[in-house]
């Protein structure tokens, strides 16, 4: 499989300080982006906890192959190993900042979203807390790979409220969940079979403010890098007056195997007696 | 201080002042503000106090909550609205200051930017509310797939995120088959419902008779087809024992 990935903040026409955060690790295919809050640099450095404590704690349990329920907090059954891990390296992020917030006047209160993506071999891992957003681009489809807790967005799944209604709601910013406003935090994951060709775009509510997932397919069907696609979507925001930081996060997947030729090698005797036959019954024809 | 103002039948019958970050509205007597009528449920709404703004939020109440005559779910208040349970009305009233400044307007107005509600009161009362039906919340649903085959399989429930079809002693889901690939097939859970893709190895599969290369999103009552084994899809709803 390959991988090619980029990563790109600006913050915006309005804002004074950028208290989004991102991570870009090709070495274990671990991708993220928070979108911080709080007053006086504390949104800044929620954000930057979460983005550093997650890449710290996975990269040590996948090395050590430590057993899910060796974690932090109960392993999610419905999850792989892996899906796993990143659960329980959330929760630690959020355990941390949590206590942070708690002890440390000037940090009482800052919180960050989160989203983050795992590229393993033969399987996607896409997780978040908050409404910072991923994107799945699959055969000329967008689909959301995160799913939004926000008021707004709780009312449009409880179908009392239409996704119009939702996206354009004063209440739109107000969020249920996030990272460091509780003991606890739940996150929302997602496994998937990784496909060639898949295209990741993770993102901070800077950009998904300001463009539909329609839009944002097309700007990304038209790029083949994934630096000049996080350009295209920031200058997209920019245009439309970038009111709040604006975080990209691009990951393009290509030649992932889908081991069509493998199961030969399975299979053993059988087939493989076959085809040494074949070649017998060519020989025996001069062929 | 911003104060609400509980009326029936136009009569005044107290003031709350607001005090508190969030205050709550019902039945139950351990509501900030009490209404004792069948039409209320027993945690029917709750305001919130978020950044200097005031947000009123429909506890998933029977009978709903109306502002200024309009039903909403959650709602910004405005000074002077008017927020309606059963039949009585509570009237909201801002500060002066809030009143001049804010305006009900969103001059100064930091809605733009993100903020955090307060759920752990709202999670712990509708754990309490329990006995009442809930209308507006929607059972949870789970995948199952139902073989129509002889492989003795019967009817299997999609626990996991990611489900994975074929020969590997590591599948959720064991099919047998010579040409039958290690992972054959995934079914995943995603945001927008489930989703099956093709895996690898040399038998195709097929989703109501066309052959799927990619991924598609299943519907109920799908017929999957992998080489010779063939199973429905259809969502229930999930039980919580």
């Amino acid at each position: 499989m390959q991988i090619k990935s980029s990563g790109m903040t600006d913050v915006g026409l309005q804002r004074e300080g950028n208290e989004d955060s991102f991570s870009v690790q090709d070495a274990f295919g671990l991708y993220m982006v928070a979108d911080g809050m709080g007053g006086h640099q504390a949104g800044e450095v929620a954000s930057r906890v979460a983005v550093e404590m997650i890449n710290e704690s996975f990269s040590k349990w996948s090395k050590d192959h430590v057993p899910p329920d060796e974690i932090f907090g109960f392993p999610d059954d419905s999850l792989s190993r892996e899906g796993n891990y990143i659960l329980g390296s959330i929760r630690l992020a959020n355990r941390v900042i949590y206590e942070m917030a708690c002890e440390y006047e000037q940090y009482n209160g800052m919180g960050t979203t989160i989203v983050s993506l795992l590229v393993g071999s033969g399987l996607i891992v896409a997780a978040n807390v908050g409404d910072s957003r991923m994107y799945l681009v699959r055969d000329n489809r967008i689909e959301r790979m995160s799913k939004d807790h926000t008021i707004v967005a709780e009312h449009a799944e409880m179908g009392v409220m239409t996704e119009e209604e939702a996206a354009r709601s004063p209440l739109r910013h107000i969020l249920t969940r996030s990272l460091g406003s509780s003991e606890n935090v739940d996150a929302e994951v997602f496994e998937i079979e990784p496909s060639s060709e898949d295209r990741f775009i993770l993102c901070s509510d800077g950009l998904t403010d300001l463009a539909t997932d329609e839009e944002i397919l097309k700007v990304a069907q038209k790029e083949t890098d994934p630096q000049r696609l996080c350009r295209r979507l920031i200058d997209l925001a920019l245009e439309r007056g970038a009111h709040d930081n604006t975080t990209v996060v691009t990951v393009f997947l290509d030649q992932v195997e889908k081991k069509r030729g493998t199961s030969f090698g399975t299979l053993g005797g059988l087939v493989a007696d076959t085809l040494n036959g074949v070649g017998r019954i060519k020989r025996r024809f001069g062929l | 201080m911003a104060k609400l103002i509980l009326a029936f039948n136009k009569q005044v019958i107290k003031e709350y002042p607001f005090t508190k970050d969030s205050i709550t509205m019902g039945r139950q007597e351990d509501n900030s503000i009490v209404i004792d009528n069948p039409a209320v449920s027993g945690y029917h709404a709750k305001i919130d106090k978020v950044g200097g703004e005031y947000i009123l939020t429909d506890l998933q109440s029977t009978n709903g909550i109306f502002v200024n005559d309009e039903k909403v779910v959650s709602h910004k208040l405005s000074h002077g609205d008017n927020i309606v349970i059963g039949k009585h009305v509570i009237l909201f009233v801002a500060t002066e200051k809030e009143e001049i400044e804010g305006g009900g307007k969103d001059k100064n107005l930091p809605l733009d930017k993100t903020m955090l509600l307060d759920t752990t009161k709202q999670r712990e009362l509708l754990a309490k509310q329990k006995g009442e039906p809930l209308t507006t919340k929607l059972p949870e649903k789970i995948g199952v797939i139902s073989f129509l085959d002889d492989s003795g399989h019967g009817d299997i429930e999609l626990r996991k995120k990611l489900t994975k079809i074929g020969k590997a002693e590591t599948s959720e889901v064991r099919l047998s088959g010579l040409l039958m690939g290690a992972t054959a097939a995934t079914i995943s859970r995603r945001p927008a419902g489930y989703a099956i893709s093709f895996a690898g190895g040399m038998t195709k599969l097929k989703v109501n008779g066309a052959v799927v290369k990619d991924s598609v999103p299943l519907n109920d009552f799908d017929t999957i087809e992998l080489g010779s084994h063939k199973f429905q899809f259809y969502r229930k709803e999930l039980r919580i024992s």
